[in-house]
């Protein structure tokens, strides 16, 4: 077989891009520890109560651990449920300090929503019937929006929460 | 009437006379840009 010059030089770069795109994908699953959101584990979307994480009084922010937290969230048309105060008031922002792992665990009981820590990499999407996760490091401070990026009826743009990391 | 100086054929030494070069470029510039940008993608990714 006779191949041109830079057509080998054009086939050794595209199969060396291949080799190294497959060695980045085992270097994000197995050393980073990236693995998709939804981890098939499935939750009664007309009662999700009932699960230890989005009974009324887990929702929202609980330290688990030294620098170690975990959110548990209700997002439903048109809101993200983080929550109450002692007060008994909505809260509407989470606040961690730099540095924390936190876990966020997210469901709904009506439609798909999306979730989305707009500047971290926090980005999933919220199906009926299952239970999205996703652990994150908070390295950077600042305030972050949580924006629904999944079009869920009329008032999906007024669909938003803050998650505040301070130092 | 036979043509009686016709016309050339298309053989292996003629193809090897065409110049690739500036195909060459274009193509290596497109994947350099593609492997570039997935990477500051991904920069983008760790560094969050």
């Amino acid at each position: 077989m006779n191949l041109h010059k830079y057509e080998k030089i054009w086939l050794i770069f595209g199969i060396g891009s291949l080799a190294v795109f497959l060695a980045v994908i085992g270097f994000a699953a197995f050393w980073k520890g990236t693995h998709p959101q939804s981890h098939i584990e499935t939750i009664d979307p007309q009662n999700v109560e009932a699960h230890e994480a989005f009974k009324p009084e887990n929702l929202g922010l609980r330290e688990v651990a030294d620098g170690k937290y975990t959110v548990n969230i209700i997002a439903s048309a048109f809101n993200y449920d983080l929550g109450k105060d002692e007060n008994g008031n909505r809260v509407d922002t989470i606040r961690v300090p730099r540095g924390s792992t936190v876990l966020f665990q997210v469901t709904t009981p009506d439609v798909v929503h999306g979730f989305q820590i707009a500047g971290t990499n926090v980005n999933m999407m919220v199906e009926p019937g299952h239970i999205s996760r996703y652990e994150t490091v908070m390295k950077n401070n600042g305030e972050f929006t949580i924006v629904c990026n999944e079009y869920c009826g009329i008032g999906h743009h007024l669909m938003f929460g803050k998650v505040e990391v301070y130092d | 009437m036979k043509n009686k100086n016709p016309k050339p054929q298309h053989t292996k030494s003629n193809e090897s006379t065409i110049h690739f070069k500036g195909t060459f470029i274009a193509v290596m510039l497109l994947g350099v840009i593609m492997v570039a940008s997935w990477f500051g993608v991904y920069a983008l990714f760790l560094s969050r």
